[in-house]
């Protein structure tokens, strides 16, 4: 108080003056840090309250639609209930494992007790993609602890069909082969938590889902005609190398994961390589006409049986006189098949099984397809049974891709699982993808038309009435310990249609085929697997747009929605609005 | 000096009460706008759900066995014509050509 008392009212003046402009100045600051704050958060927003979550969650993926190439819907993700435990909060556990036992009929009760015992836990999954019935169900118990979380969850509304092409999918959504596979690699798919669809555009395949129906209903009756163990088969697009339908029976449902890697349902058309019998003696026969120094009319002696070492390879129906090129071609002549190739020589053989890419492997968009086996030593013993098509193993797809090209004017076939652009090629011409002459081709076309006409053919239960049918048939011993088997073969038949410029490859192969009284006693292809390829393609012929004989070729427009053939669509699979486009 | 306090308090708080009005409406436009993001993927859900349905009722392996009874069979190589093809439509009881 003194020193205040002391101090003149002169100097206090001044010092007050600056102490309150002092104080507005702090004051007009801090309003001005206020006002900034507030202008701040108005503008900006608060930033959204993250909710950090202590239990582990699963990260899903969010993959695009898979659809045929009419935009039919193969492959969805639905979002599904899945079911948790918080175990900490769990009263009674041998209460929550009972009931939910009696709920659930796939759930290992004393598992449920197991992870329900750990308290320290605070999550565990109990059922992923739960019916969302059931989870109601699940719901309306009422137990304490159990939650649920909305998960995305793969569907395959179309059933197992092309089941091994499509691939499947593991729990949390990642793809484990097949198509899924090359959308998970190729095109993309999206982690995400919880249930957010994909926003990508669906991945549009050249299957045809009616076709592919076709297919597998014609392949599933074959096996019960005629008691095979297994069935394979595909339509293949002769100039796009699309692949409409593949189908390998027993077949794996997309929708159980299990059954893909189940080694009691393989992929026999790309996972498998067989040796493929008599239908490999269009690729000798296409070698022999393709070197120019036969004809279709050159006539061999093919009476005398053929040795290799302590081989004799004959026929088992000999003609018992000469046989024209095109004779033992319709005859399916082992004797005649083994003389044109040893005419070539193995180097030639070997150099064209190669061009064909019978040699190699092969990759398509669903994966890799199996390698084909090749002998070590391909001398006069190999040339002679490679001719007729024993001796190289190769996958039936392969084999479909090469022939494509026989009866396409030679060019390369690459087959495909994805819809190509319209219009032919997917690419110009690259080099070398002449395989064979047009000429040869040309030959090759009319030997196997003539395989159905003429009343020795092999082929002849394969016509399809006014689809110009066209085919090889072969007969291979399944390999056994030491040698073949005699009772258990392989059928196969290998046809394009319509002859006069073919469209399309289909290949039927049926796993040991039983003698039955239909084929009478027969096990041969020209029994079983002809017959099966003709009432096939009688019923695709039309869904593809193939005009029947004595019609004009479809429009150019027409191909794609074929009039006439979506009217027959509509008729054999109930396909409502089967236009170019349906949307589902 | 006073005028300029007073006034810059006045300021401020109706500036804060302006700021605060309009942080609201932003936190309820935003909610809103979460809400209709949520419906959006609620009816994208649906759709998927119908989508996916549609699909599994019109698979083939259920349709064929439904046509079939009604008497629809694969369409065979007579029931395509061709506009020269007059005498079909003559004689009635050939199949008409599949028209759509």
């Amino acid at each position: 108080m003194s020193r205040v008392g002391s101090m003149s009212k002169d100097s206090r003046q001044p010092r007050l003056r600056l102490r309150s402009a002092a104080a507005a100045l702090g004051v007009t600051l801090a309003f001005l840090i206020v006002g900034a704050q507030l202008v701040r958060l108005a503008v900006r927003g608060q930033q959204e309250l993250t909710t950090t979550m202590s239990q582990p969650v699963a990260t899903s993926f969010a993959r695009p639609d898979i659809v045929d190439r009419n935009g039919r819907l193969l492959a969805t993700d639905l979002e599904v209930p899945s079911l948790y435990a918080d175990p900490g909060l769990v009263l009674d556990r041998d209460e929550v494992a009972e009931k939910l036992g009696h709920l659930l009929t796939e759930l290992d009760e004393a598992e449920v007790r197991r992870q329900l015992a750990d308290r320290s836990r605070r999550f565990v999954w109990l059922r992923r993609g739960l019916p969302p019935a059931l989870a109601q169900a699940v719901h309306d118990l009422g137990l304490p602890g159990l939650g649920f979380r909305r998960e995305l969850k793969r569907v395959y509304p179309a059933g197992g069909l092309a089941g091994h092409a499509l691939g499947t999918v593991n729990v949390d959504n990642k793809a484990l082969a097949g198509l899924e596979r090359h959308l998970d690699d190729v095109v993309g798919v999206e982690a995400v938590h919880g249930a957010t669809l994909s926003d990508r555009a669906p991945l549009r395949t050249s299957l045809d889902l009616g076709v592919q129906h076709s297919l597998d209903d014609e392949l599933r009756a074959a096996m019960r005609r005629y008691g095979a163990k297994g069935a394979t088969g595909l339509v293949l697009d002769v100039e796009t190398g699309e692949i409409l339908a593949a189908q390998s029976l027993p077949g794996a449902d997309p929708a159980r994961a299990a059954e893909s890697v189940d080694p009691a349902r393989p992929d026999k058309l790309m996972g498998g390589v067989y040796e493929l019998g008599s239908i490999m003696k269009m690729v000798t026969v296409a070698m022999a006409l393709d070197g120019g120094r036969v004809k279709t009319d050159s006539v061999l002696d093919v009476r005398e049986p053929l040795t290799a070492g302590r081989f004799t390879i004959r026929d088992p129906h000999p003609a018992g006189r000469p046989l024209t090129v095109s004779e033992i071609f319709v005859r399916s002549s082992n004797v005649g098949a083994g003389m044109l190739a040893l005419e070539a020589g193995a180097d030639r053989q070997k150099a064209f099984l190669t061009r064909l890419g019978l040699t190699a492997g092969m990759k398509t968009e669903a994966g890799p397809v199996a390698v084909p086996l090749v002998p070590d030593r391909w001398d006069r013993a190999e040339t002679i049974t490679i001719s007729y098509g024993h001796g190289v193993a190769v996958s039936p797809l392969q084999f479909a891709a090469a022939a494509a090209a026989l009866v396409n004017g030679g060019s390369r076939v690459q087959p495909t699982f994805l819809k190509q652009a319209k219009g032919g090629k997917q690419q110009p011409p690259a080099p070398n993808s002449q395989l064979i002459s047009t000429e040869t081709s040309r030959a090759m076309r009319a030997l196997m038309r003539l395989n159905v006409t003429d009343p020795h053919g092999t082929g002849r239960r394969a016509d399809a009435p006014g689809y110009r049918v066209g085919g090889k048939t072969g007969t291979a011993e399944l390999p056994d310990r030491g040698g073949y088997k005699q009772t258990a073969v392989i059928s196969s038949f290998l046809a394009a249609f319509p002859m006069d410029a073919p469209r399309y490859v289909v290949l039927v192969m049926l796993f040991e085929p039983k003698p039955v009284a239909e084929t009478r006693g027969q096990v041969a292809a020209g029994a079983n697997a002809a017959p099966t390829a003709g009432r096939l393609i009688a019923r695709i012929a039309p869904m593809l747009g193939v005009l029947p004989q004595g019609a004009a070729q479809p429009l150019e427009d027409s191909k794609e929605t074929g009039e006439p053939g979506v009217a027959a669509e509509a008729a054999t699979n109930g396909q409502f609005d089967g236009g170019g486009d349906a949307k589902y | 000096m006073r005028t300029l306090i007073v006034s810059a308090a006045f300021l401020a708080l109706a500036s804060a009460f302006l700021l605060y009005g309009l942080n609201y409406d932003t936190r309820r436009i935003e909610s809103s706008l979460h809400s209709l993001e949520r419906s959006t993927e609620k009816a994208k859900s649906d759709i998927a759900i119908l989508k996916a349905e549609r699909a599994h009722l019109a698979r083939p392996d259920r349709i064929e066995p439904l046509a079939r009874a009604q008497g629809l069979v694969p369409a065979g190589p007579r029931q395509f014509a061709q506009s020269g093809d007059t005498d079909l439509f003559e004689d009635r009881d050939q199949v008409r050509p599949a028209a759509r």
